[in-house]
């Protein structure tokens, strides 16, 4: 197989980028592909704490892409998901350690190793962006229901485009009780606004929270609306586009649920 | 599920907070890809009045100046009545020259 290289994005910080990096990473390993996800938020790293890998770094990926260390140093293997790789983000050096040059060379010997690498893109459009889309096949454009998410993603797809790498959008964090009431954008108001293919629709979900407490990964994490969103996301990419996109559903009451059954409301 | 209901009732008439934010949202982006600001469609306005004004009479304050988008193509629409064509000779065409 053709390996792939990934970047997920969003312009917007503090809209789940690594956590969906790290989710659909894992639940693609756990069908069996061999993952490698990388930290490109260098200065900042967080996708290692959120894979509660913390405490086994030693090498990170400015220096493997400075040839400091070889890949198989600097790749973190998950002890509960087998065939997946964290690399680092190094947390003393700044962006311009890394150039888009430098990414691209890297990112080749990475596609010998690996079937998906996923670059978990800092927020902003800047050098930390430069570096992270430089080697991409695909994006993945994290979003949510909110207009100043959705600006920022407008933004981001029209330097993917101009990149020709070609985003495909990710809303997350859905509350279906608000975009019932009309105080959320609906995921359809979401494309409407972006007009770019829809690959995933992803819940709010308390568990997000549990899991990166923990360290462990989303999609292990049992009952965990966002982690089977995620997952089928991770499906999708894997070539399952026939996947259903389900879209998420609020807690119906009882007397709702009567109203349905009898064909009275929505 | 009442209380939904009669909310739903009264919001048939009131835009709800979502619609407001699409509404804004697609203003946003279409001036943030125009990078037209307020005073750039002011004086656009200002000139566009003054060359029409040139060749017919018309209601100045009726003249509608929108920006509308649809797919990938942002179109520049003007919209306005016209009382009558003005006679183009070429003293009236200065005479009306500020």
């Amino acid at each position: 197989m053709e390996s792939k290289v990934i970047v997920v994005t969003s312009g917007k910080g503090g809209v789940g980028k690594t956590t969906a990096t790290a989710s659909i990473g894992a639940a693609l390993a756990l069908e069996g592909k061999r993952v490698a996800v990388v930290d490109m938020d260098i200065g900042l790293r967080n996708l290692d704490v959120v894979m509660g890998l913390e405490n086994r770094i030693v090498f990170n990926i400015v220096d493997a892409v400075n040839g400091k260390c070889k890949i198989q140093q600097a790749a973190i293997k998950d002890r509960r998901v087998e065939n997946l790789f964290l690399i680092p983000a190094s947390q003393s050096d700044n962006k311009d350690a890394l150039s888009p040059e430098s990414v691209r060379r890297f990112s080749a010997e990475l596609r010998k190793e690996f079937d998906f690498v996923f670059m978990d893109c800092p927020a902003g459009i800047e050098r930390g962006f430069e570096n992270s889309v430089a080697a991409a096949d695909e994006a993945v454009v994290i979003c949510t229901p909110e207009v100043s998410s959705v600006r920022d993603a407008d933004r981001v797809i029209g330097l993917l485009y101009a990149r020709s790498v070609t985003p495909k959008l990710v809303v997350n964090r859905i509350v279906p009780e608000m975009v019932e009431r009309g105080d959320m954008l609906s995921h359809q108001d979401v494309v409407d606004v972006l007009s770019i293919e829809l690959i995933g629709l992803v819940p709010m979900d308390d568990q997000v929270v549990v899991s990166t407490n923990k360290g462990v990964p989303l999609v292990m994490q049992k009952g965990s609306k966002a982690g089977e969103a995620f997952h089928r996301i991770a499906m999708r990419l894997n070539g399952r586009a026939d996947l259903p996109i389900e879209i998420p559903q609020g807690q119906k009451s009882f007397w709702k649920k009567i109203g349905l059954k009898i064909g009275v409301g929505k | 599920m009442f209380n939904g209901f009669l909310r739903k009732l009264l919001r048939t008439q009131e835009t709800t907070s979502k619609d407001l934010a699409k509404k804004r949202l697609q203003f946003a982006l279409i001036y943030d890809k125009l990078e037209v600001s307020d005073d750039t469609l002011t004086a656009l306005h200002r000139d566009i009045v003054e060359v029409i004004s040139r060749y017919f009479e018309f209601d100045q304050n009726a003249l509608k100046l929108d920006i509308t988008r649809c797919e990938d193509l942002s179109a520049l629409v003007v919209n306005t009545p016209i009382l009558s064509a003005k006679r183009r000779n070429r003293t009236l065409k200065h005479a009306c020259t500020p």
